[in-house]
């Protein structure tokens, strides 16, 4: 398999008053061609900023990056101007934001800024555009197509303005779909219709795609390798079989557990003792030892380092548990 | 939907202008009794005989020998046509005429004091927004910092004194002929130009400032939202998303401060006149509201209003232009 994606030793920091955030610390993907990997982790752990760090969004000033490797598509984006990543951005890689209200633009018509997308990568007139912008809206299932262009995002439901995203993104065919929580503002039935569309155009068009969410039903729906983020370090890569049946992080394990299922029959939710460590206030050692039950010594004086423990499985922990059965309900 | 908005507004702004005008004429009949009284106090060696024969002759001059309820339709009946009733001043000149004599020399000030703040302010206000936090921005900063605490009339005494008397740049002082022997010629025109200078610099100051600053802080926040990041995600140029992504969002609030700041047009510079004794509506304003004439203050005060009310109206208007969210609350 072609490999779309190879980033290497992502550091992104933010310098800021009370000191420096350290939002991303070393990130590694790899993202292949037609695959699907999923970025999963708690609000504020880096997912969004890793997305955008690959396309190159992240604004420097006020952010400082570093990295080893960007490759993309066989090309090494790294020392690319700003023009050479503006020709790539939506037309190679292109980005779904999470709140559709506020990623379009307000005051510009929904088909308009589909447009843009045609008229900027493929050089067609205003009037050419409009008619692969109908197309567009037609394949992500958007009713009346072509009056919908013609309306702003407020005159839509939540669930035409994604679509409106999903077309924008998948206006240029891209290589590499970036999904930032896709659906997480939207309501249950939408989410999965939204999610669909996602996934057929991906498999339809051989795409790659990235999905940054803390949803596991979505990951287990979509995904087929997932990277677990915990404070800005990846701390379990796998397949998602491996994941959601032989996960090794205690943080993993308690992510799976505390989705609520309706088989269970305890009145109390399951959920993680504590908060993500403030981004200014990491503690020594393992990042997630003040939350983990199983945490040592060993564990609150050094970092551990990202070990293999099977085929494409990768944990970030002193002590891995082995058997979930045993110790899954702990 | 747009249309029924517009028709809506348009009727909502007259009937606003309907109660400015009965308020406008209401309010200063309620103080005295007699309204001949205010244009006519009475004086020491004068017999009772005599002043009540005076103001009889004034009532029925101006109108005021009727109900107030018969005055208040003449009133109306006048302004059909244009009449605004008579002023208090000698030789009782019509106050229509003498709102048309001054308008157009506060309309210089005003008009040019407020071209420039827009035109070259947002030039400021965008270029310090584009390079946040460097030497542009910060300047602009400063100066804005300094012109909060500098009153325009402060800056107005400043000018007039370094670039009239000093140095003799401009004049310090309007040429009192300068109306009287105003005509449609070069020379004219630049008198004019050269009297007007001082005033209309001493505003622009703060008024540059003033949009430089909402300017910018409109653009800044445009750029923070997040639909500036799905046109960069799109990989669009940044001509393209600066043009047509972040001035369009970024001129709302510019549009409603150039709307506030219009209807200070005709009566805003009080000061400003007098300081440069230019004779203009600020200057006649005060001049009657020191002779209590009060005629003349209705007539300029419903000008004031009217001006107020269409200025909010054009700009209500223009949101709808700008941005079609503005008609969704009419659907309630």
């Amino acid at each position: 398999m072609e490999q779309v994606l190879k980033l290497r030793n992502l550091k992104v920091i933010f310098p800021s008053h009370g000191g420096i955030i350290r939002a991303v610390e070393g990130v590694d993907l790899d993202i292949h061609q037609g695959e699907s990997v999923a970025l999963v982790g708690e609000s504020g752990c880096g997912k969004s900023v890793t997305s955008q760090s690959v396309m190159r969004l992240i604004e420097s000033p006020p952010a400082i990056t570093r990295l080893d490797t960007l490759e993309f598509n066989g090309k090494d984006i790294k020392n690319y101007t700003h023009k050479q990543m503006q020709d790539i951005r939506g037309k190679e890689m292109s980005m779904i934001f999470q709140d559709a209200m506020t990623s379009l633009n307000p005051v510009m018509t929904c088909g308009k800024q589909i447009d843009e997308m045609y008229i900027r990568h493929k050089g067609v007139s205003k009037k050419e555009a409009r008619e692969y912008t109908i197309e567009a809206l037609k394949l992500v299932g958007m009713p009346e197509p072509r009056s919908r262009a013609k309306n702003f995002p407020h005159e839509l439901s939540g669930g035409m303005r994604q679509r409106v995203l999903l077309a924008m993104a998948f206006a240029c065919l891209p290589k590499l779909i970036i999904a930032d929580e896709p659906t997480t503002a939207l309501d249950v039935t939408i989410q999965a219709q939204v999610l669909n569309v996602l996934r057929n155009m991906q498999k339809k068009h051989d795409m790659s795609l990235l999905l940054i969410t803390h949803d596991l039903s979505v990951v287990s729906n979509i995904a087929d390798i997932v990277y677990v983020m915990y404070s800005g370090k990846i701390v379990e890569k796998a397949s998602v079989e491996d994941i959601f049946h032989e996960p090794y992080h205690p943080y993993t394990r308690g992510l799976i557990a505390s989705v609520p299922k309706l088989s269970d029959t305890e009145k109390e939710f399951s959920q993680i003792p504590g908060t993500v460590p403030h981004p200014m206030k990491k503690p020594n050692g393992c990042y997630f030892h003040p939350r983990c039950q199983h945490a040592t010594k060993q564990c609150k004086k050094a970092m551990p380092p990202l070990i293999s423990v099977g085929k494409n499985h990768e944990v970030r922990c002193h002590h891995p548990l082995k058997d979930m059965k045993k110790e899954g309900k702990a | 939907m747009k249309k029924s908005y517009v028709i809506k507004r348009i009727l909502y702004s007259v009937f606003v202008f309907a109660v400015v005008i009965t308020l406008n004429f209401f309010i200063p009949r309620i103080g005295v009794e007699d309204p001949a009284e205010r244009y006519y106090p009475p004086q020491g060696n004068m017999s009772e005989i005599e002043y009540e024969i005076i103001k009889q002759a004034t009532r029925e001059q101006y109108g005021f020998d009727v109900s107030p309820w018969q005055q208040y339709l003449n009133y109306l009946e006048g302004l059909t046509h244009g009449d605004l009733g008579m002023s208090f001043r000698s030789g009782s000149p019509a106050v229509a005429d003498l709102i048309i004599d001054r308008l157009p020399w506060t309309l210089v000030l005003s008009v040019s004091t407020m071209l420039i703040g827009l035109i070259i302010g947002i030039m400021f206000g965008v270029i310090a927004a584009m390079k946040r936090g460097r030497w542009q921005d910060t300047v602009l900063l400063n100066a804005s910092t300094i012109m909060i605490a500098l009153p325009s009339f402060f800056i107005a005494l400043i000018l007039s004194f370094y670039l009239g008397f000093e140095y003799e740049i401009f004049p310090a002082y309007t040429d009192p002929n300068m109306v009287s022997n105003f005509e449609w010629t070069f020379a004219s025109l630049r008198n004019v130009a050269q009297n007007a200078a001082l005033p209309v610099l001493s505003m622009a100051v703060g008024s540059i400032i003033g949009y430089a600053q909402g300017t910018r802080n409109a653009v800044i926040a445009v750029t923070n939202e997040d639909f500036i990041l799905t046109a960069k995600a799109k990989g669009l140029k940044q001509n393209t998303i600066r043009y047509k992504h972040i001035l369009r969002n970024s001129m709302l609030p510019i549009v409603t401060s150039l709307g506030m700041s219009i209807s200070g047009l005709i009566g805003g510079q009080v000061v400003i006149e007098q300081i440069f004794n230019w004779n203009g509506m600020g200057t006649l304003f005060l001049e009657a509201n020191n002779m209590n004439d009060y005629p003349l203050m209705m007539g300029i005060m419903l000008l004031l209003s009217g001006f107020t009310i269409l200025a909010i109206l054009v700009t209500d208007l223009i949101y709808v232009l700008l941005d079609p969210r503005v008609t969704v609350g009419d659907k309630r």
